[in-house]
């Protein structure tokens, strides 16, 4: 395997068990993905793409397997080592879009730098420029109750890249959004992996948005099948 | 924005029930402060007496006479410093309903002994000794009846009367004495010894009770057993205390008072720590999305755990400094009105910091459960994500 | 509508065990407060009782003016003499007169919980002492014999303080006294006295012919009235005349209006507190029935059942919390026996009394805490908006 992959799965395994019968999701899945890339994940319900997000993400283990993410590798590491692995490595993208209701959007995006060692004034720069990307600057003060759903998605991608991530995992992001939000959505994730080199790998279920993207993996039953479309 | 204002916002996302729950701990707290006033001002004595002063009774019991000569033969122990003596007058003002301490006393060694508990101007001291019908009045009883210095009032005794038949002495007030101590209760008066005994028409050359002062706390024992072997199998026999368990033994006759603060304390706890303790639980669960959010950010468990006992702490912390506040206001309001049965009612320094840290305990322990779900919760069941 | 109110209040308590916790928070609030204030009546009542049962309006008591408690009077030989043979004053068979003169002091004993000392009133009788007071029977031994340092005690006493078993020797200062007997007294305060010959007394405590007291049997309903008229008139004795009932029931009222207003401001307080505690509860319970509100409501049920319903569940576990209060109350507290410092400074024995009137007065205040904590949550129930209830 290319040393320049970002994301590299080596044989991973993982099911869990349900009432008496135990169910397999992956069995020694390979997986290899390469800074910059832009990979979409389609594939009907019950396919494990959400387990997959889960495992890149750092918030759920293999049964077994080694998976190697921007040069650590995480199934091996304590839920401490986890959880700031992925305040410096990860930024999640949500369908819900999963603000905190009783903060302010420039709040919202200001959340991850609380994990860093990084200045009012820096975070407060951090802060304009993430919100400055996705176009709300002048929302800053604004609560998400007070915006429309795409407004908080761009909230949410503000929040998920404010701390320069290099990897970005988004779940369903246009799921909750009309067609226009969800192009524009859409249209910013391309512009953070073209401009900005951000890897992507979204889980989506629609062709459309899959189209975005460079590449389509579909997951079917615990293996891929790769589909490449043209750019 | 840092964790404070995460945890602020937390908690007040829904207002109401954060204001509901300051209530309820603001009360506890209130009864915490205003019950614990009580049972200090109650105790009051304990802590005005001091180590090296000693309480000479009869040993049939406090209320019965000594004769006056065991003044001197007293003051001749070894160990022995300094000694005086005092009559209870069982004295009232105009009607037996106003009823006011007084106490007749050894004029020039009294005010010796209890010179650290009082602010006995030299002026005072000296006009007190040499007038026969003076009297000194504590400040705080001289405002209750607008007396003042070079007023003569008849104070009568609901126990003794004079030959001529009348229970009412004039006295003529030669000063009005401060405190020394913010727990001494100046709601009191002294009349001279000698006045009331030559006046008097029965019980005369008895007295009350003997105070003195040891050389140094490290001899008490020795005096006391000194004292009380003197006069054992006399008609007379003695009972000799420090001043602090001869006080303790007293309040303790009112009743077991710490036991009822206790359990009315103990009550008011326990029903907060039940509504915020479950309140808070109920909180914590309808945010399990959020909380798995945070966590999917990178906070640790840990600091997820400390997000929550924070909110439980600022939670106790606003409830209890509240209803301290609101304790001290009405023992303000409660120290006039209340200064004959429990003098000297005030907040005091231990109070709060007591307080203080029981609004830590209960913002732990109302936190605990909570804060554990949270530090415990699974990302990816919380989100429905398995 | 009644139907709707049934269904509606159903489904609101069926829906309780979903929150067992805070609704439990709730009933043990309640039970609390209820506790706090029954056990303070309880003890106001005890005392009061004990002090009411004590005083005879028959039995007429003489201390000096202005004394108000028997330890501060004083009367002297000629006073008692003349008084004896006072108008009013019932004669036995015999002719002599029922008057006791009495020597009231306190002695230190030791009480059994504490360990510390107490002040207790031993009291010198004359030798119609006892027949003058109402419902004074031995329980165990006999009456002091006179002339000899032999004393009775209260059945209160011997429970309350160390060392007064029967046949037991005290020692007051230097003189030894045999407890020959123990005495009832109706509950009385005079269950907590140590009782000894009159002249014995005054000469084992270093008081000849000293008196402090005198009670007397009075003749009939005037008696007292003619008593107090020769009192008065007699410039020699200008003393307080009463009948023994008012006696008591001034000393009685203000230590047990003290324990009262002591109990009830707190348990308001605390009530306060479990309010907030109802109220948090009955707004949770609306919350989270708010899908199943709406959905009533859109097909039909009014808004006053849902307000009835919820009030309906507050006043229940409130309820619930009163009678837990006040049955526990009862088993900790009622005839549970204390002791304080009663108006004469020794100290009165009585036990706590949780009566039905008391026990109604816990569950009113219960009841209001239900309703006031239910009330706002109840109209918030009534007036929820159908569609953003239906959307959870």
């Amino acid at each position: 395997m290319s040393d320049t992959s970002l994301v590299r799965l080596a044989g991973v395994s993982k099911g869990f068990v349900k009432g008496k019968d135990a169910i397999t999701i992956f069995e020694r899945l390979d997986l290899a993905i390469p800074q910059g890339d832009f990979v979409a994940v389609m594939g009907p319900s019950g396919s494990g793409k959400s387990t997959l997000l889960n495992l890149l993400g750092g918030i759920d283990r293999p049964d077994s397997g080694e998976i190697h993410i921007a040069g650590s590798r995480i199934d091996t590491l304590s839920e401490g080592q986890l959880s700031q692995w992925r305040a410096a490595t990860i930024g999640f993208v949500f369908q819900f879009y999963n603000l905190m209701p009783m903060l302010t959007a420039a709040q919202n995006v200001e959340l991850p730098l609380l994990l860093t060692r990084l200045g009012k004034a820096e975070r407060r720069t951090h802060v304009e420029t993430a919100l400055k990307i996705v176009n709300l600057a002048d929302r800053a003060k604004h609560y998400p109750r007070e915006m429309s759903g795409g407004q908080q998605q761009r909230v949410a991608i503000a929040r998920a890249i404010v701390s320069d991530p290099e990897l970005l995992l988004c779940d369903e992001p246009t799921g909750d959004l009309d067609r226009a939000s969800a192009d524009e959505i859409l249209g910013m994730l391309t512009i953070l992996n073209r401009d900005l080199g951000k890897t992507i790998v979204m889980v989506t279920h629609d062709p459309a948005a899959a189209r975005y993207a460079s590449r389509t993996l579909h997951l079917d039953k615990g293996h891929f099948e790769e589909k490449e479309l043209a750019a | 924005m840092n964790d404070f204002l995460l945890v602020r916002k937390n908690l007040f996302r829904k207002k109401l029930r954060a204001i509901l729950m300051i209530v309820s701990i603001l009360i506890a707290f209130a009864i915490f402060g205003v019950l614990a006033a009580f049972e200090r001002a109650f105790n009051a004595g304990e802590d005005v007496s001091e180590a090296d002063r000693l309480v000479v009774v009869n040993k049939i019991n406090f209320t019965q006479p000594l004769p006056i000569a065991y003044f001197n033969r007293i003051a001749a122990v070894e160990g022995v410093r300094q000694v005086t003596f005092a009559n209870w007058f069982g004295g009232y003002y105009q009607d037996p309903k106003n009823f006011v301490i007084v106490m007749a006393v050894e004029p020039e060694t009294y005010l010796k002994v209890t010179g650290t508990d009082f602010a006995f101007t030299p002026e005072m001291t000296q006009a007190f000794v040499r007038n026969r019908t003076g009297t000194l009045v504590g400040r705080a009883l001289a405002e209750k009846w607008g007396w003042k210095v070079g007023d003569r009032i008849p104070i009568s005794s609901s126990i003794f009367s004079q030959k001529n038949g009348t229970h009412t002495w004039d006295v003529t007030i030669v000063g009005i004495f401060d405190k020394n101590k913010p727990q001494a209760d100046t709601n009191l008066m002294f009349i001279q010894y000698p006045y009331f005994d030559e006046t008097r028409s029965f019980g005369k050359d008895t007295i009350g009770w003997l105070v003195l002062k040891t050389a140094s706390s490290a001899v008490n024992d020795q005096v006391i057993k000194t004292i009380d072997q003197m006069f054992a199998n006399s008609s007379w026999e003695t009972a000799t205390d420090t001043e602090k368990a001869f006080n303790k033994a007293f309040v303790a006759q009112l009743g077991n008072i710490a036991l009822i603060v206790t359990l009315v304390v103990g009550a008011a706890f326990v029903t907060i720590l039940m509504i915020v303790g479950n309140t808070m639980v109920m909180a914590i669960r309808e945010r399990t999305r959020e909380i798995a959010v945070l966590k999917t950010l990178g906070f640790s468990g840990a600091r997820v755990l400390r997000l929550v006992l924070g909110e439980t702490l600022l939670l106790a912390v606003i409830g209890g400094t509240l209803g301290l506040g609101l304790a001290t206001l009405a023992t303000l309001l409660m120290r006039q009105s209340l200064s004959m049965f429990v003098p000297g009612l005030r907040m005091s320094p231990e109070i709060v910091l007591t307080a203080v840290g029981f609004m830590i305990l209960l913002g732990l322990a109302t936190g605990l459960v909570p804060a554990l779900n949270a530090f415990r919760l699974k990302i990816v069941e919380a989100m429905g994500r398995g | 509508m009644l139907k709707q109110i049934v269904a509606v209040t159903a489904i609101n308590l069926k829906s309780i065990p979903r929150r067992f916790w805070l609704s439990l928070s709730t009933v043990v609030a309640v039970a609390l407060v209820v506790m706090v204030l029954l056990s303070f009546l309880a003890m106001s009542a005890g005392f009061r009782r004990t002090l009411a049962s004590s005083g005879a309006a028959d039995v007429a008591i003489v201390l000096r003016a202005g004394a108000r408690a028997e330890l501060n009077s004083v009367i002297a030989r000629d006073q008692v003499r003349l008084l004896e043979d006072a108008p009013g004053v019932a004669r036995d068979a015999q002719g002599k007169p029922l008057a006791s003169a009495e020597l009231y002091l306190v002695v230190d004993g030791i009480k059994k919980t504490t360990g510390t000392k107490a002040n207790l009133p031993l009291r010198g009788i004359g030798e119609s002492g006892a027949a003058i007071r109402k419902g004074i029977r031995l329980t165990e031994g006999r009456m002091f014999a006179p002339g000899s340092n032999e004393v009775v005690v209260g059945k209160s006493l011997l429970r309350e303080f160390q060392g007064f078993e029967l046949g037991r020797t005290v020692k007051f200062g230097t003189a030894l006294w045999t407890v020959v007997g123990v005495f009832e007294a109706d509950g009385s305060v005079f269950e907590s006295e140590i009782w000894a010959d009159l002249p014995v007394v005054q000469s084992l405590f270093n008081r000849p012919n000293t008196f402090q007291i005198l009670r007397a049997r009075l003749s009939g309903p005037d008696g007292l009235a003619a008593m107090k008229a020769f009192n008065d008139g007699d410039p020699r004795l200008k003393l307080d005349v009463k009948s023994e009932q008012d006696y008591f029931s001034e000393q009685s009222s203000q230590t047990s209006d003290l324990i009262q207003k002591l109990g009830w401001p707190l348990a308001i307080a605390m009530a306060f507190g479990a309010m907030a505690g109802a109220l948090n509860t009955m707004y949770s319970s609306v919350a989270s029935r708010s899908v199943e509100i709406a959905t009533l409501r859109a097909i039909g049920f009014g808004g006053f059942p849902a307000f009835v319903g919820t009030l309906v569940e507050s006043l229940l576990l409130a309820g619930i919390g009163g009678v837990i209060g006040a049955v526990a109350t009862w088993l900790i507290f009622d005839g549970f026996s204390a002791s304080t410092l009663g108006a004469s400074f020794t100290q009165v024995v009585f036990s706590f009394r949780l009566t039905p009137a008391l026990i109604g007065q816990g569950v009113a205040l219960a009841l209001i805490v239900g309703l006031i904590g239910g009330l706002l949550p109840a109209i918030r129930a009534a007036r929820m908006p159908i569609v953003q209830g239906l959307q959870g």
